[in-house]
């Protein structure tokens, strides 16, 4: 436990020292991969720890960022402003999504996320004057306070005092009986619903959840990079997101921030060979799913090198065969 | 656990520490010289372009297409005996990647200029980043009208026109010399084929005071164009202007032909490719577009055919459709940077380079470039498409040129 | 709207609708055999039209060219199976979804790297000049997808209620376990799913090829194939098709007469709206749990 607590006030120390060192390059990745690691922290509340696929995770960061764009590049308001209402945005409208989806579970859950990813992107270029449509908009540099955060430094303290914000909100939510709930409705929404816990709600819940975590990211992302298209938040970014959880580990907060970290590097160390970086990390990828089943912390965990805090999400128990059991209820 | 706990504790503190490291070490090796990028004997561009993702086509043509130019000019002695050497780095197309691109290439590869062969939006995505950094950005590519308004004295774009340039080009050849009143538009829901669209119709409306007799779309990816080629049937226009892929363009010109469609058609600068030709055979005869260049590099003029001979010996293995219009534009360019900085003489900085950029009159890199021109008002290098018509089953030249004059310089006077 | 129109477009509606419900077929088998959706399959018409491609530059013709494209993704089928998706099968779903997202990703980006994105053509006997009726102009390649499709239901009706092998696929999809007791090895069963799933998506890409070009984004039409089935609730082979063939035309109605917004909106809200109101599909057995 002492040992725990060292490392992440260890962790936070270093990062916070990095604007005296890094360039504005590797401020930027940082800034990338902790953005990242907001959006991780939530799909696992809804994916790890409740069991809820989403396939529209990217859609709830773009509506949070267009939503952020359209406060302060249109209507000309502080950041300050327009990242909570982004937050509210997203959170309702992952209600909204949650809400009439509370009954489909599995292919079905993952094929109305599907659609729904679809519908916001030909939303956001039907809509060209506000959205820019195809073309992409320019975003305003985020403004607290009457203050434009040009410096570097400044922005990165910015997100990286919000992403921490993020990552405890998360870690209490998953300690709190709503992550409970949301454990219980993963491992068998019968038994929770014996139990008076009522799965529905619980699962809009996780939704909105979910939806607020990935549009803050989004409100932050257009703030950091200061352009935003549809195609940044279509359907390879929304499995982008899931793999950022499946690799780092599912239901676990130190999965979301290495998977989060370890993906968001990957592609940039890639950068040396050249047009093969895709080839490359989709054989990485699916090697690490194929060898890691449990992700890095489950490596981790096995190699003995931290004890999780909690137990990793497992797979619902299968009776022994020597040929793989498919399809059992 | 006590043990277990302290062993995770050092491996997350070496991997932090490496981090660092690295960090550090970059912070550090660079010695800064005067000038970054430029040493005695080298020069060092970076360069920043999709090179995966669907719109590899570009970038790869865009970075092999400038090698080539590198390595003909370092052949030749080089620049001002300075040798020039170029770090590319991909986007993806995006512009979240495009920024960390010329980032890494402006604070870690310290590189004296960008030469930017991205598409638009990558390209919008750093605008703001290199407008404050100072770095001479050229775009070789982007056409959107981002990157030279509002006027910055780093910005500087090359063989491609502006979006609007398109517009009016297109307005101008229909309405003039084919004499079309009645045009009726397809365009796909992308971003270049949408922009070509829109600046069609509002240049119709600015100029001559019509307006296309229908105006339909489609989705990237369709495959079949029946009801909007019904619709436009229904319209009875002279001409059909179509903006898009290739691939699509081919198939809703055979459709179209099936369904007895006879008029001509009017295709997006991105059609006038041999791959269209190859897909629609028969049914593209006819049609007629303009072209980025003056030559494609399938013509048969010999000045292109020993080019594209010469690019083949260089780039042996590469599939069929290379060397594409970009390969030569992006070459092409390289050859007009190359001419400014020679210009811009040993003493080399960026100041003597945009002034030697603006000092650029009537640029060409042989036939197959557009002649370029650059001014200290406005950085807009060409103003010229190429017309082209489909004649037995080849694009061929069209000697039309845009007479009127184009409303886009108005805005730098 | 006159009745030549809402003919021509009938046949072009119906023409697309097969390809969709080839695709959506394709996803069906898997899922019904062993719970697993190939996200992958978009990318294995792609395959199919590239190797159809090569082949094509041996020389072959395109009749030999089928055969040879069908067997080979058939054995692709079956490795990807037995070396890639059955040692994860006991994962949480996200796993296998990300996995053959994966196994996608790959295949694209193989292709697009060697390949580029420069759209090719291929011949075949069915492309050539249309087929006048009337006022009605059909396109020959049009009438094959439609034939092409009939051929492939009628086959896999005959297969699976007459072959011995069909109906040991049929019996693994109702109970494994059983299946298993019964002496069948669902091993062999799961392999041959995925291998005539991988068929079909080749056959799709040989139909396509000649028609609209080969490039490596036209993997893109998995999304019509996954509406296509789940109108027929993702259990029913025959739901499959008749969702496909409806889509088609929904589409293809829905842009003549509302322009292509509403056709692009059709298929995503189709699949809502039947996703929340009836996820069974059309046809489907109830699989909602109520909590």
């Amino acid at each position: 436990m002492r040992a725990r607590v060292l490392l992440i006030l260890a962790g936070v120390v270093l990062l916070a020292a990095l604007p005296l060192v890094a360039t504005s390059y590797y401020l930027y990745l940082v800034e990338l991969a902790m953005i990242n690691v907001i959006v991780a922290v939530g799909l696992n509340l809804l994916s790890g720890n409740c069991g809820q696929i989403s396939l529209c995770n990217a859609s709830f960061m773009g509506i949070g960022a267009y939503c952020t764009a359209l406060c302060t590049t249109h209507f000309g308001l502080s950041t300050l402003i327009a990242l909570p209402a982004s937050v509210v945005v997203s959170a309702l409208l992952g209600a909204a999504l949650g809400y009439p989806a509370r009954r489909l579970s599995g292919l079905y859950l993952a094929l109305t996320t599907l659609g729904f990813l679809e519908l916001v992107g030909i939303v956001i270029e039907e809509f060209p004057e506000y959205t820019g449509g195809i073309r992409g908009l320019k975003v305003a540099k985020p403004d607290i306070f009457g203050l434009s955060l040009q410096s570097n430094a400044a922005l990165y303290f910015f997100v990286f005092v919000l992403t921490i914000a993020a990552v405890v909100v998360g870690a209490n939510v998953q300690r709190s009986r709503y992550g409970r709930a949301f454990d219980a409705v993963r491992q068998s929404p019968f038994a929770a619903q014996a139990l008076g816990i009522p799965v529905a709600r619980v699962k809009v819940i996780a939704f909105s959840l979910n939806a607020a975590f990935a549009g803050f990211a989004g409100g932050l992302l257009s703030s950091v990079v200061g352009f935003i298209d549809p195609p940044e938040f279509g359907i390879l970014t929304s499995i982008q997101h899931i793999t950022f959880i499946v690799v780092g580990g599912l239901g676990s907060i130190t999965g979301s921030i290495v998977g989060a970290v370890a993906l968001t590097a990957l592609p940039e160390a890639l950068r040396g060979v050249q047009e093969y970086a895709e080839l490359i990390y989709g054989l990485i990828l699916l090697g690490t799913l194929l060898f890691l089943p449990k992700g890095l912390v489950g490596l981790a965990a096995r190699l003995e090198l931290l004890r999780p805090a909690r137990p990793l999400t497992e797979p619902p128990a299968k009776p022994t065969a020597k040929e793989p059991v498919y399809g059992a209820p | 656990m006590f043990g277990k706990g302290l062993r995770g504790v050092f491996c997350a503190a070496a991997v932090l520490g490496a981090f660092f490291g690295a960090s550090f070490g970059t912070f550090s090796t660079q010695a800064r010289a005067d000038e970054p990028g430029v040493t005695p004997d080298s020069i060092t561009i970076g360069a920043f372009g999709p090179i995966t993702g669907p719109a590899a086509y570009i970038g790869l043509a865009g970075r092999d297409g400038a090698n080539l130019a590198i390595k003909e000019i370092n052949a030749a002695g080089g620049i001002n005996s300075r040798k020039l050497s170029m770090v590319f780095e991909d986007d993806g197309h995006s512009p979240t990647k495009a920024l960390a691109a010329v980032k890494k290439l402006i604070d870690q590869d310290h590189v004296f200029m960008i030469f930017c062969v991205a598409g638009s939006n990558g390209t919008l995505g750093t605008i703001d980043f290199v407008r404050e950094n100072g770095r001479v950005m050229y775009v070789s590519f982007a056409s959107a009208p981002g990157v030279t308004w509002p006027f910055a004295r780093n910005l500087f774009r090359g063989g491609t026109t502006e979006v609007p340039r398109y517009g009016e080009l297109y307005a101008e050849y229909l309405h003039e010399y084919l004499k079309a009143t009645k045009i009726a538009i397809l365009n796909g829901r992308e971003e270049y084929p949408k922009n070509e669209g829109d600046a069609l119709t509002a240049q119709l409306k600015n100029w001559y005071q019509t307006a296309p007799v229908k105006r339909a779309e489609f989705n990237i990816g369709d495959k079949d164009f029946t009801p909007q080629l019904l619709e436009i049937q229904g319209a009875d226009p002279q001409v059909i202007a179509i903006f898009g892929n290739p691939a699509e363009a081919a198939i809703a010109m055979r459709q179209a032909k099936e369904l007895g469609m006879n008029q001509q058609f009017f295709l997006g600068t991105t059609m006038v490719d041999q791959s269209l030709l190859n897909v629609a055979k028969q049914a593209a005869e006819g049609a007629s577009g303009f072209a980025l260049l003056p030559l494609l590099p399938s013509s048969s003029n010999p000045e292109m055919k020993a080019w594209v001979a010469k690019w083949k010996q260089e780039y042996p293995n590469l599939p069929a459709g290379r060397p594409n219009v970009f390969d030569v534009l992006s070459y092409s360019d390289m050859y007009a940077v190359a001419d400014a900085i020679k210009r811009a003489g040993k003493d080399l900085t960026t100041d003597r380079l945009i002034d030697a950029l603006e000092a650029t009159h009537e640029y060409r890199a042989g036939a197959i470039a557009s002649p370029l021109t650059f001014t200290k008002k406005h950085h807009i290098g060409n103003l010229r498409l190429q017309a082209m018509q489909v004649k037995n089953g080849e694009w061929e030249p069209v000697a039309f040129e845009g007479k009127r004059e184009s409303d886009i310089l108005k805005r730098y006077q | 709207m006159t009745w030549r129109i809402i003919l021509q477009l009938a046949l072009s509606g119906l023409s697309i609708g097969s390809i969709y419900a080839l695709v959506g077929l394709a996803l069906v088998l898997p899922f019904k055999a062993s719970g697993i959706v190939n996200f992958a399959q978009g990318e294995i018409v792609t395959f199919g039209a590239y190797l159809a491609l090569i082949l094509s530059g041996l020389g072959l013709p395109y009749l030999a060219v089928v055969p040879l494209v069908l067997v080979g993704a058939a054995m692709f089928g079956m490795a990807t199976e037995r070396l890639l998706i059955r040692p994860i099968a006991n994962q949480p779903e996200f796993t296998l979804v990300i996995v053959t997202f994966a196994i996608g990703f790959i295949i694209k980006a193989a292709i697009r790297l060697h390949w580029q994105d420069n759209t090719f053509s291929i011949d075949a006997p069915f492309v050539g000049p249309p087929l006048v009726l009337g006022a009605l102009r059909l396109n020959p390649a049009y009438l094959v997808f439609i034939l092409g499709t009939v051929v492939v239901v009628a086959a896999l009706f005959l297969f699976f209620g007459y072959s011995k092998f069909g109906k040991a696929m049929r019996a693994t999809a109702l109970d494994p376990i059983a299946a298993k007791l019964m002496g069948i090895r669902i091993g062999s069963v799961f392999s041959a799913a995925w291998a005539l799933s991988t068929m079909l998506g080749a056959f799709v890409g040989l139909l396509l090829a000649p028609v609209i070009g080969i490039n490596p984004e036209i993997g893109h039409l998995i999304l019509k194939g996954l509406v296509a089935a789940v109108i027929g609730g993702f259990s029913s082979l025959g739901g499959a098709v008749v969702g496909g063939l409806l889509l088609g035309l929904l589409e293809t109605y829905a842009g003549a007469f509302f322009g292509a917004t509403f056709k692009n909106l059709v298929p995503f809200g189709v699949l809502i709206l039947l996703l929340l109101l009836r996820p069974q599909g059309l046809a489907g057995a109830s699989s909602v749990r109520r909590v």
